[in-house]
């Protein structure tokens, strides 16, 4: 066995897988509360990576940055979990909310329409061109090695940066008055309702919290793939989609599973198996359907039981 | 009972009706059908019969071609009636049966490619049209009966990954088809891979071979009506009773002792046949056959179709395809995207303000608004209205005399952009009198917006933007789609 | 249950038969395939006036819209130059968004085709051979001569169904696998070569042509390809042998060329060889040291190039180069063709046909030979130093 490539492909599973993980912790947590499939949140990590990019921007680009690098990564990541948050709370306020109680097919239809608006509005103000973060002339070419383990500076600050991330919504889920009053929203809104719980800011903190996420992963994914585009929302949407569906729809230790999950497969299918890259997609969509197969509802998914 | 606002057309009164409660849909009914003009019309169209129903779409179709250029035709006819094909199908799957299909667009790209390998010069076979149809649209419904078989115990969400999958295999393997070594037959380059089927021929149906975009218009329009009607019957049958039950609660279907899998496979069936004949046609039509032709793409603009028409509703298809196609198609070009434009700021406004004093206040304010606004420029900074307008035509002269034109404005219409939709968004929360005062600078910034940004991509991304907004809006006035049925759901 | 697999039976038993009927009915029918009939658009006469209109073809919006810029500046660059010297007869553009990759298809290309007025007297475009292959049948009637700055698909010009309306102004793949292999086989000598495509029509075709031509030159060539839309390639760079001397990308997105370039650094594999094709020849890309590009033999140092670079920030924009000659053969002809105050479409197609262009930016003369080529077009090889091309063959 060739363990530098295992070892290769791992880090590269991981560190896709990361981001993966936090675009569908946003898909997840709108889902459990709202049985919504926000379209447009492909978009809102698009808008994300532009913010952060125009932060870096402001503050004096990569080649000459006003402060000392690690100051400009967090306040990119601040600016972009900022932009990405409240476009999600204006989002949920103005093209979910008025369809709260209607079929459910027609905010997806609303979602579509935010998310054809957000990526053309992104081509008319910001232009067709990619957008450069210039991450190695802002944090340099440095990759550190551990035996056979080759890391670079922009894929650990990625693995760590996600992983706080989760560690801390998991805190906040678990922990606060916010997050017991999500948890209870998503069990059952109305009666959430009437226990006094006010069922519309929740909701609304549930989307800034998941589309800052998001905005977080537009700035990761900057950092370590270098470039971004007004298109770039609809791929990387689509695969947090099937990370959280793989991980069971709904669940948020689930949604990270599912990202790393979806991750390492792409990334293992790639580097073994035949034609792995050109069928990437099929391989990772294979296992998808193996594993919806076997747990129907996703691997931590609660089983829908549906009483008459 | 018997003009019922709020049923859909395709719901007989006098049969029961699944999912309706009729005391809530009544009082809905009285809330929004009688009133106006709106509702006149809704009760000319409650109390035509079905035939007088399609006829009201199907003379003007049929005179369209006649009275416009080869050109409109293809855009606003042809392709809208393609799609509307494609939607019909869709149609019995996620709006009869209720089943999350996203898989959907590979029957569409699988007929296509079929009648492309029956008779293309990249084959070499040529078959008429009346074998190679009938042959596509079985193959269709054998395909979708082997994409069901594996979906039938699945529902809702993990049945629409699953259909995801088959859809992104289908376009990968025609991708790459012409690199496989099929087992037997060695290496067949069968579908062209990343560069498509092409020289596919012209249908030649009995000796007729359909050639300019008019025959192929009417070739369609024939087909959609035929389909149309075939539907319409089956959704009226036993059949179509049980889709609606299945619909609305599989596991009371169940219990009531429906055969559930075998409806789900007979929906699947229909919807893949349609998807397939329509594919036939664009195949011939496009003269080829490209992978990225069937991309996830297109399935959202189909699902926005029925979505938008009101799923399950017939007629809702045909005005859903005419706005998803033809709104873009109408701005593309700037000189009518100009009057368009300023059309239906009119029609809105007309239509949503009253009393007249207050719309009058609006429009003599804005205009006010603007002169003032254009002299003090004139005077104070002349740079601010030294541009151009983008548009052409006499519309567009008159306007540059009206509306602020910096010079430079990529950055100052940038900034109105962003503030434009903040304005947009306000107005939604103001009440009353507020929301009357704040409209009239809200609508002179979108004018400047409109003239300064939108109008040089009206081409290109101001098309997608508008129909973006255009889908939020009617989705958020009618969330059961333009002809759907308001449903309650009864806890 | 029964019930269930006697529906299934049935379904395969029909189609069986069918395809039985058919194939039986289809061994006397087969019909062979009319030519498309030239339509009377083409005769018609169109005043010239004090304007001129042609089309342009271009992916305006969608996912590949940074090609389209490229190719609407450098048109659009054509035209205000143009209109300086010519005040009599100006030009004018009709844009004709293509959409290419988005949602609508191919179809959205010849919804722009049929969106051009009965002004239109020439086309330049559509970009990718894909869109040149759907919109055939739709330019043709219309009778335009349609002169593509991007689409090198081979088959093109050699499959004769659009000769003599379809021009390019770029030499196809055959020429520029050509060059490529023998640079890599007998200039370089390398042995052993990994090819990655982007999935594209254009990708993949050059892939196959420099691949067939490697191999029958005795080299090694393994083969891999990657979706244009992707944007992480460590994985794919993790597969590549640490003994593999180049590898060859025939992309057309340039920053996706040093998005992989950058990750073979920073994977430990920048002592590779990297090269791409003419879709990646330019800045971006170049600015990685050490990579080539194929390219036509084009000059930073043309008078036209530097004047355009000053006006976009410093960019030449390269890739919409040929948009630039295939607006100034269009043009060209146009205005031969309005010489008496009025022309059709067939004589703009002629003179076309007849375009005899020195010293254009792409660095070639353009003269078309019959099948709608560039008489002895060619391609160069380039190498960067960092922040631009040089010819190194």
């Amino acid at each position: 066995m060739n363990w530098g490539l295992f070892w290769d492909l791992t880090v590269s599973g991981v560190t896709l897988g990361s981001v993966y993980a936090l675009i569908a912790l946003g898909y997840s947590m709108v889902y459990g509360i709202l049985k919504l499939l926000n379209f447009a949140h492909g978009d809102v990590y698009m808008i994300g990576a532009f913010v952060g990019y125009f932060a870096l921007q402001g503050l004096g680009g990569a080649l000459h940055p006003s402060a000392a690098a690690w100051i400009v990564v967090t306040l990119m990541f601040i600016a972009g979990m900022l932009g990405g948050g409240m476009l999600g709370v204006v989002i949920e306020r103005f093209a979910y909310r008025p369809l709260r109680n209607a079929p459910r097919i027609a905010p997806l239809i609303s979602a579509l329409g935010v998310s054809f608006f957000l990526q053309n509005s992104a081509l008319l103000l910001f232009g067709a061109s990619f957008r450069d973060y210039g991450t190695f002339d802002l944090i340099g070419a440095k990759t550190y090695h551990f035996g056979n383990v080759y890391l670079s500076v922009p894929q650990v600050l990625t693995i760590v940066s996600s992983l706080a991330l989760m560690v801390v919504l998991t805190v906040l889920v678990a922990r606060t008055r916010i997050g017991k009053a999500m948890r209870a929203t998503s069990f059952d809104r109305e009666a959430a309702s009437m226990m006094g719980i006010d069922v519309d800011r929740v909701i609304a903190s549930t989307f800034f919290i998941g589309s800052a996420l998001a905005g977080a992963a537009g700035v990761m994914f900057g950092l370590v793939f270098g470039q971004i585009y007004h298109f770039m929302g609809f791929l990387a949407g689509l695969k947090g989609f099937t990370a959280a569906v793989i991980g069971g729809i709904g669940s948020i230790p689930g949604a990270m599973l599912g990202g790393l999950l979806v991750g390492l497969a792409e990334s293992y299918a790639t580097g073994y198996l035949p034609q792995g890259s050109t069928f990437q997609n099929l391989y990772v969509f294979a296992l998808l359907i193996l594993i919806i197969l076997i747990r129907p509802s996703g691997i931590l998914g609660k089983a829908d039981v549906k009483k008459v | 009972m018997a003009d019922e606002p709020g049923a859909s057309p395709m719901d007989a009164p006098d049969q029961p009706r699944i999912g309706v409660d009729e005391w809530v849909a009544s009082v809905e009914g009285k809330r929004e059908g009688y009133e106006g003009l709106t509702g006149r019309l809704q009760r000319m169209w409650d109390t035509l019969p079905v035939g007088g129903r399609l006829l009201v779409f199907a003379v003007p179709a049929a005179i369209f071609p006649l009275v416009t250029t080869e050109g409109n035709v293809f855009r606003y006819g042809l392709i809208t009636l393609i799609y509307a094909l494609l939607a019909l199908g869709l149609n019995v799957v996620v709006g009869f049966a209720g089943l999350l299909d996203l898989g959907y667009i590979a029957f569409f790209g699988f007929g296509a490619y079929m009648y492309g390998i029956l008779a293309s010069g990249h084959s070499g076979h040529h078959w008429p049209a009346e074998f190679a149809i009938p042959v596509v649209i079985l193959a269709g419904a054998a395909l979708g009966l082997l994409l069901g078989l594996p979906s039938r115990r699945l529902l809702g969400d993990y049945l629409a990954i699953v259909t995801l999958f088959f859809g992104q295999a289908f376009v990968v393997f025609v991708n790459n088809a012409n690199r496989i070594n099929f087992p037997f037959v060695g290496h067949v380059d069968l579908t062209g891979g990343a560069n498509g089927l092409d020289n596919i021929d012209p249908l030649d149906l009995f000796g007729w071979k359909v050639t300019s975009t008019r025959e192929y218009y009417f070739f369609t329009l024939g087909a959609f009506v035929l389909v149309m009607m075939l539907l319409y019957f089956v959704n009226e049958s036993r059949t179509g009773r049980a889709w609606r039950a299945l619909r609305e609660d599989p596991l009371a279907a169940e219990v009531m002792s429906m055969p559930v899998n075998r409806l789900k496979l007979l929906a699947f069936v229909f919807g893949a046949a349609t998807a397939a004949f329509a594919g036939t046609i664009y195949g011939a039509v496009q003269t080829g056959a490209f992978p990225g032709d069937f991309d996830v793409g297109l399935l959202i603009t189909i699902y926005a179709i029925v979505i938008l028409g009101g799923a399950g509703s017939l007629a809702g298809i045909v005005v859903g395809a005419i706005v998803v196609n033809g709104v873009p198609e109408l701005l593309r070009d700037p000189n009518q995207a100009e009057w368009v434009f300023y059309v239906a700021v009119a029609v809105v406004l007309f239509a949503r303000l009253r009393p007249w004093p207050r719309l009058a206040g609006v429009v003599a304010g804005t205009i006010g608004l603007g002169f003032a606004l254009h002299a003090i420029a004139d005077a104070a900074w002349p740079r601010l209205t030294d541009g151009k307008s983008g548009g052409e035509g006499a519309l567009a002269h008159a306007v540059e005399s009206w509306v602020l034109l910096p010079s430079r404005p990529t950055q100052i219409a940038n900034f109105a952009f962003v503030i434009l939709i903040g304005a947009l968004l306000a107005l939604t929360l103001l009440k009353d009198v507020w929301r009357t005062v704040a409209l009239v600078p809200t609508v002179y910034l979108a004018v400047f917006v409109w003239e300064n940004l939108l109008i040089q991509q009206t081409a290109g991304a101001t098309r997608f933007i508008l129909l973006g907004a255009l889908l939020v809006v009617l989705m958020n006035a009618r969330p059961q789609g333009l002809f759907g049925t308001a449903r309650v759901e009864i806890v | 249950m029964r019930r269930r697999r006697a529906t299934a039976v049935a379904a395969v038993l029909a189609l069986g038969a069918a395809l039985a009927i058919v194939a039986a009915a289809s061994a006397t029918v087969n019909r062979a395939a009319s030519p498309q009939v030239v339509a009377s658009a083409d005769t018609a006469q169109i005043s010239c006036g004090k304007t001129r209109t042609f089309g342009l073809l271009a992916p305006i919006t969608g996912p590949a819209a940074s090609l389209g810029k490229l190719q609407v500046d450098w048109v659009r660059y054509y035209v205000a130059g143009y209109n300086r010297t010519h005040k009599k007869g100006k030009l004018r553009i009709q844009m004709g968004d293509t959409v290419l990759g988005g949602p609508g298809g191919t179809a959205e290309a010849v919804k722009a085709v049929q969106s051009f007025g009965g002004n239109v007297l020439g086309v330049v475009g559509p970009a990718g051979s894909n869109e040149v292959r759907a919109t055939t049948a739709s330019l043709k009637n219309a009778g335009f001569a349609f002169v593509s700055g991007s689409a090198t698909n081979t088959e093109l010009t050699t499959d004769g169904t659009r000769t003599g309306f379809f021009f390019r102004t770029v030499p196809p793949d055959s020429a520029q696998s050509t060059s490529v292999a023998n640079f890599i086989s007998k200039k370089l000598k390398f042995k052993r070569v990994y090819i990655i495509d982007d999935q594209e029509a254009y990708s993949t075709g050059l892939a196959d042509a420099v691949q067939a031509k490697l191999r029958s030159a005795g080299v090694s060539v393994s083969r891999d390809g990657v979706s244009q839309q992707q944007s992480d390639f460590s994985s794919l760079i993790a597969k590549i042998p640490r003994d593999t001397q180049l590898v060859y990308i025939p992309w057309q997105l340039p920053p996706k060329g040093k998005a992989f370039g950058e990750q073979m650094r920073s994977a430990g594999k920048g002592n590779i060889v990297l090269m791409g094709s003419d879709g990646l020849f330019a800045d971006d890309f170049a600015s990685l040291n050490g990579v080539y590009a194929s390219s036509f033999p084009t000059s930073g140092k043309h008078p036209i190039v530097r004047a355009f670079k000053k006006s976009h920030g410093g960019d030449a924009e390269f890739f919409g180069a040929p948009s630039y000659v295939a607006a100034q053969v269009v043009g060209g002809a146009i205005e031969r063709a309005c010489k008496d105050g009025k022309a059709t479409r067939g004589e703009v197609r002629a003179q076309v046909r007849r375009t005899n262009l020195k010293k254009t930016v792409l660095g070639l003369n353009v003269r078309y030979n019959a099948q709608g080529d560039i008489a002895g077009g060619q391609f160069g090889i380039w190498k960067s130093n960092g922040t631009t091309f040089t010819p190194v063959g």
